[in-house]
């Protein structure tokens, strides 16, 4: 019967009955634990999923007035060359990123923070010097806000790709407390218990039966210290009443059969 | 759960791939940077109709795999879309990757990789 | 008034022919169907009358680039025509015309080489007016050394080469000021051209291309100083980029020279009621505006729809004003010159609707410039 569900392999005594008690205690003020944890990540988790979806609707928008700055920009310049122009004069980055972190709930969730590089030219800095300059620059302008609004997404997006596989750990946890470890921990307790108690019954009746058999020798031990008794009794009368021949018990009790305990 | 430092410190750049306009743009923004010679390595592909798919894959593959110092890849959504079984495949945090609109492709939260995600989180 | 009498004698066809193409310009009136468009495809239906050959191969909802490159084939395409049909002094005349072009294809190929590009590829980048028959030759070069002295053998822009850029200087110097340079000498080159050339001496040609080259020049003195602040280029090295003629010339450009912000600027133009007035008009006055002025006003940026003009946008009605009354003219190439610039506007305002409709951004579709 115990031996139906899983359990874990130790020998059914008192000591690890406490050890079990003792652990399933803590699995579920674990489980508690977790399960609350989850919960609050889950609900940060749902924030932020909330957040992407608007900040990736933003961007949309974002993104286009970005293009259309620089629809101004090969307007104002009049040729199609810009792009390659300032692709092939790329140097050094000045728009970086750096990565703090936040802690959410024990989670440490990376954030992406847009910083101006010191002292770097970008090489972008005389682009448009005859002609265009200006809305060069002002697409510059717009692009790093729309790139900065990026940056931002990005951090959502990464909090969303850790906080996914944080919560699938978690959960992954609190289904393992719930479904294996605890029932595994009181399966194994009750087995214990369970066999203690045959242990207990086996006890009591090894008990008895020593007890019944020691009872029988104590009874046999009686009658034949009685009979032994009544021999001696019977040699004295003989010899007392000489031609008496058979004298009568003198307990009277011929008749009566042995009392059996 | 945090993550080890090395993961994410040294990421400082952006990445991008995408249509010439996009690129363009993104890079007037200050994002561009050649790593020092012989390798000069840049952290921008410029995708137009000729470029082969197997060289856009390659330059996802480095800018996520390779290069430790890359924090936000960001592509191109009709050219994810050409790589569309790497991208959805990609599940690390470190470089994020965004999927952003081009001048031509409005962006279309449908394809998106992340919100597929988060669509079938909620079971939509 | 003698060169109205043997004028037509070579140029009279040319003429005509220039006459006829600008009277293909789209007018208002086509720019106000243009505006009405909901699609590529209507603007390309739009088009239809003017640009019908060169649009039909464009696949359905081309993109704008696209759009803007098939209008632009339709410019090159006549304009090597009137090129074909030119002989003396208007041949040299549109052979200037499209050294500017060449200017940036050069500057393009020169940042292909620094960049150990394949030049190749670049080709077909370069705007096809600058064409010229060598530029292949070009992309040989590996090294800038090797394409300096390519483009000093090869190319029509050896004079504005020499003398003042070395082989080194390409290597070392941003790619915009060789570019400014190059457009600098040739600018002075152009002038001298039309104010000295015999066949040009004392035609209405000398008159109207000096006023537009003058206006040029102004134009490219003001927009690299205004460019020019908070990027590393000295004030010694801004001044080398001045053209050494024009009506700011020399006064103005000494104290363009000298400027340290827009208000310097301003202070430098005064002399010229034209570029006051257009500073006045983009709020960069200072003076009288709003006393803050400076860039911000002029980034009057998207969805602030048409408040205040930039002082490019003024510039490039400026110039379509001058382009305009070129044809006022009889006799003279310069409508060669106007109908160039015309043609080169249409397209921009083409371009601009496209992207306009293209991207959604209506309210702002009203800023292309409308000459007829």
């Amino acid at each position: 019967m115990s031996g139906a569900g899983d359990r874990e392999p130790v020998f059914p005594t008192r000591q690890s009955l406490g050890a079990m008690k003792s652990k399933l205690k803590g699995a579920q003020t674990g489980h508690d634990l977790l399960k609350r944890k989850s919960e609050a990540l889950t609900k940060r988790f749902r924030e932020i999923t909330r957040r992407i979806d608007e900040a990736k609707r933003k961007m949309g928008r974002v993104m286009q007035i970005a293009a259309f700055s620089l629809a101004e920009v090969t307007y104002a310049v009049g040729n199609s060359q810009i792009g390659y122009q300032i692709t092939e004069s790329v140097r050094q980055a000045k728009f970086r990123v750096r990565t703090r972190q936040e802690n959410v709930s024990g989670v440490f969730l990376p954030q992406f923070e847009s910083f101006q590089q010191e002292g770097v030219d970008s090489g972008f800095g005389m682009t448009g010097l005859g002609k265009g300059g200006q809305q060069v620059q002002k697409c510059r302008d717009t692009y790093t806000r729309a790139v900065e609004t990026l940056v931002e997404l990005a951090s959502l997006q990464t909090a969303f790709v850790i906080l996914d596989e944080v919560i699938k750990v978690v959960n992954r946890r609190v289904n393992a407390i719930e479904h294996v470890i605890i029932p595994r921990t009181e399966n194994t307790i009750k087995y214990i218990n369970s066999e203690l108690d045959e242990l207990d019954r086996e006890e009591f009746f090894r008990l008895k039966k020593v007890k019944g058999v020691k009872e029988r020798a104590a009874a046999t031990e009686e009658e034949a210290r009685k009979k032994q008794a009544r021999r001696e009794s019977d040699k004295e009368n003989q010899q007392a009443n000489g031609e008496d021949g058979e004298t009568k018990n003198v307990l009277g009790d011929e008749g009566d059969e042995d009392v059996i305990f | 759960m945090a993550l080890p430092q090395s993961a994410y410190k040294d990421r400082e750049f952006l990445a991008v791939i995408g249509d010439e306009d996009s690129v363009t743009g993104i890079l007037l923004a200050g994002v561009g940077h050649v790593t020092d010679p012989p390798d000069s390595q840049r952290n921008y592909l410029v995708v137009d109709q000729k470029t082969e798919t197997s060289t856009i894959e390659g330059a996802f593959d480095s800018f996520t795999k390779q290069r430790k110092d890359i924090a936000i890849v960001l592509i191109n959504q009709h050219i994810a879309d050409k790589i569309r079984g790497r991208v959805d495949g990609y599940s690390e945090a470190f470089p994020s990757i965004l999927e952003i609109p081009s001048k031509d492709h409005p962006y279309d939260p449908e394809k998106d990789s992340v919100m597929k995600r988060v669509r079938k989180l909620f079971g939509e | 008034m003698a060169e109205g009498l043997f004028y037509n004698v070579s140029g009279g066809y040319v003429e005509g022919i220039v006459r006829g193409y600008r009277n293909q310009l789209l007018t208002s009136t086509s720019y106000n169907n243009l505006i009405q468009c909901e699609s590529i495809d209507d603007v390309k239906l739009q088009l239809g009358p003017s640009y019908g050959d060169f649009l039909s191969t464009l696949p359905p909802n081309p993109s704008t680039s696209s759009l803007a490159d098939k209008t632009l084939d339709k410019l090159v395409a006549e304009f090597r025509y009137v090129q074909a049909n030119s002989t003396g002094s208007l041949a040299k005349f549109m052979d200037y015309l499209t050294y500017a072009y060449m200017i940036d294809n050069v500057a393009l190929l020169i940042t292909g080489t620094l960049h150990e590009r394949d030049t190749r590829e670049l080709l077909e980048r370069c705007h096809p007016l600058g064409w010229f028959e060598t530029m292949p030759v070009l992309c040989v070069a590996t090294n800038v050394e090797e394409l300096y002295n390519s483009v000093l053998i090869e190319t029509p822009l050896a004079p504005y080469f020499k003398g003042s850029l070395s082989h080194q200087d390409l290597d070392e110097l941003n790619i915009e000021i060789v570019r400014n340079t190059l457009y600098k000498n040739y600018l002075e080159d152009f002038y001298r051209f039309v104010n000295e050339e015999p066949g040009l001496k004392g035609t209405p040609t000398q008159e109207v291309m000096s006023e537009a080259l003058m206006f040029e020049a102004d134009r490219r003195s003001i927009n690299i100083t205004l460019n020019s602040f908070g990027t590393e280029l000295s004030k010694q090295d801004r001044k080398k980029l001045y053209p050494n003629f024009g009506r700011l010339h020399p006064e103005g450009t000494l104290m363009l020279s000298r400027a340290e912000d827009v208000e310097g600027v301003r202070i430098a133009v005064d002399g010229v009621y034209d570029y006051k007035t257009m500073m006045d008009q983009t709020g960069m006055g200072g003076g009288s505006g709003g006393g803050g002025g400076g860039l911000g006003n002029q980034s009057g940026g998207i969805g602030a729809g048409d408040e205040g003009k930039s002082l490019e946008d003024l510039f490039y009605e400026r110039e379509m004003e001058i382009a305009k009354l070129a044809f006022t003219y009889q006799f003279t190439h310069a409508i060669v010159y106007a109908w160039v610039k015309l043609r080169e506007q249409e397209i921009r305002n083409i371009t601009w609707i496209a992207e306009c409709i293209a991207q959604n951004q209506k309210d702002r579709i009203n800023n292309y410039i409308s000459v007829f």
